[in-house]
């Protein structure tokens, strides 16, 4: 299918992988795209692992669900575990600095995926910039992978979706921007 | 007066609960009775927060026992109800549905499957289908329509209306976990935009004059006392029943000609469905795609005319094998081999369809 995106995102419950999915499939949207976005959670009521299945296409989508993604973003030890068998040798994979070495070791090999990077969102997020934008460096970071969306759609979404909170502080505008920088110069 | 919730095409981009909530104001349904569940919770939401808009109404109940009730209470009052559950919620609401079939009252129930059985998962499944099409004490006369995409539980939530109020059976509209949560294009519209008109609503009980004078009487029951009443009430059931389901069956089917191997897949399976046969097509392999659309009444007639003749048939379902027991009825004495490709509770993607198959030709 052409220019077809299966994107994953998958974290704890609050690290914010659906918002990023929303605001991303929302500007895809806007942008003319085919675009399908289906969350996927546990019976918690906080603290599970949150996964988002996006699928981005010049073409109308099929099925919400797919079996091999061609980007994945895993935030957590669990999400981990649960990424794995969506692995596939073309595979763009990204994960978070912040796991621990037995998570680390699950991780697929670098010669088993197209491409595998570790990238300090976490760590960034809470020393340079603010912990609540940890998921717009995540944006960022699947924004430099795909060019599924223009860094500017991206922006007018945000601007869109936060309108009032960055009307009454336009720094947090300021801090989202230069998260959303970061998050692309990460994956650069 | 409030205006029209939709004057002209609207494109959006939203989840599949809050299609329902609006296809059901444009329907111009005036109540929603409910009781809240995973994952239909936002069909309640956004009603509530749409209904007062428009002078529309909401009763949440105790539970979804009360909640059918109540459909059926606004239904007799003359005034289009509906309400909407899944899961555990689904089988509560068999009593009230069942209570609907015996009485014809019109009411509509959409449902949003979630994994079963009992409380299982949030997520998704198509696991109620039986339910849907059979669950109660009685023969399943109501009508099931499956959606597979947000455009359709836009589209047969306004039919739905108009099968209810028509045909006087209950209607169901069966979407899933899958359709509830995700978001896709949408284009809502005015049901008179598209030559749609709502069928006009009857007050069954305290309708104005005096039964058997002015009017007929109007004589809604559920209660027996002989075996023989019953039998002769049952059979007038099943012959309107039987005298309507050619006009309300619905299917769907494509590259069935010259196809050798049909596949079938109902709701949003259906969808990774057509995929795999258009891939598996580009490859050369003479692949069909058949969609019941409604589940009850099972458009048998025209799923033998596809499958007549050919090598092989797949059923693909999110269920241990409830479609394929549909089938299997309306097939009775057709030679060609069914396979069931099962995933009960969970989904399924076009690329292990075309796995399957190929495996199959092998």
């Amino acid at each position: 299918m052409s220019g077809l995106k299966k994107i994953m995102l998958a974290g704890e419950g609050g690290q914010g992988v659906q918002s990023v999915a929303a605001i991303l499939s929302e500007a895809a949207y806007a942008a003319g795209k085919e675009v399908m976005y289906i969350p996927n959670f546990g019976v918690e009521q906080r603290g599970g692992v949150s996964i988002a299945f996006m699928q981005i296409s010049d073409e109308v989508i099929g099925s919400p669900k797919f079996d091999d993604a061609d980007i994945i973003v895993a935030l957590s030890d669990r999400a981990i575990e649960r990424v794995q068998m969506y692995v596939n040798p073309n595979t763009v994979y990204v994960y978070d600095a912040n796991i621990s070495d037995a998570a680390k070791a699950k991780l697929p090999a670098e010669s088993d995926v197209a491409k595998l990077q570790e990238i300090a969102a976490h760590h960034i997020a809470n020393t340079e910039l603010h912990v609540r934008v940890f998921n717009v460096i995540i944006m960022g970071a699947v924004l430099g992978l795909t060019n599924i969306v223009s860094v500017d759609d991206v922006k007018k979404a945000l601007d869109h979706k936060f309108q009032a909170k960055f009307e009454a502080n336009p720094s947090l505008r300021d801090m989202n921007y230069t998260a959303l920088e970061k998050g692309i110069s990460l994956v650069g | 007066m409030a205006t029209k919730p939709i004057e002209k095409d609207t494109h959006a981009f939203v989840t599949g609960n809050e299609v329902v909530a609006w296809a059901a104001l444009a329907a111009d349904a005036q109540i929603m009775y409910g009781y809240p569940i995973t994952p239909q919770n936002e069909i309640m939401h956004y009603w509530t927060r749409l209904a007062p808009k428009y002078d529309r109404k909401f009763l949440q109940t105790e539970d979804e026992l009360s909640a059918g009730f109540t459909t059926c209470g606004g239904v007799l009052t003359g005034t289009r109800s509906f309400t909407a559950t899944a899961g555990p919620g689904t089988i509560l609401m068999q009593e009230p549905i069942t209570m609907a079939e015996m009485m014809r009252i019109p009411i509509v129930v959409v449902v949003q499957q979630r994994g079963g059985p009992s409380t299982a998962t949030v997520i998704y499944s198509q696991q109620e289908a039986r339910m849907c099409c059979y669950g109660g004490n009685g023969e399943g006369f109501r009508v099931v329509y499956s959606s597979s995409s947000h455009q359709d539980l836009y589209d047969f939530t306004i039919k739905a209306f108009n099968t209810a109020w028509k045909y006087r059976f209950p209607t169901i509209v069966l979407g899933d976990g899958y359709q509830a949560k995700m978001r896709e294009a949408v284009t809502m519209y005015d049901p008179a935009s598209r030559g749609i008109s709502m069928v006009e609503t009857e007050q069954f009980l305290g309708a104005p004059g005096l039964p058997g004078t002015d009017r007929e009487p109007h004589f809604h029951k559920n209660t027996y006392n002989t075996e023989e009443e019953l039998l002769e009430v049952v059979n007038k059931l099943k012959e309107d029943y039987d005298a309507v389901r050619a006009e309300i069956e619905e299917h769907e089917c494509e590259y069935i000609d010259d196809a050798e191997i049909v596949i079938v897949g109902h709701g949003v399976v259906s969808r990774a469905v057509k995929e795999a046969v258009k891939l598996l097509r580009k490859e050369g392999y003479k692949a069909g795609y058949f969609r019941p659309i409604t589940l009850r009444p099972f458009p048998g007639t025209a799923l033998r005319k596809a499958v007549e003749g050919k090598k092989d048939i797949v059923v693909v379902e999110s269920a241990l094998g409830q479609l394929k027991q549909f089938m299997t009825e309306e097939l009775y004495g057709c030679t060609v081999p069914i396979t069931g490709y099962f995933k009960p509770g969970k989904g399924v993607s076009s690329a292990e369809i075309v796995e399957k198959v190929k495996s199959m030709t092998k």
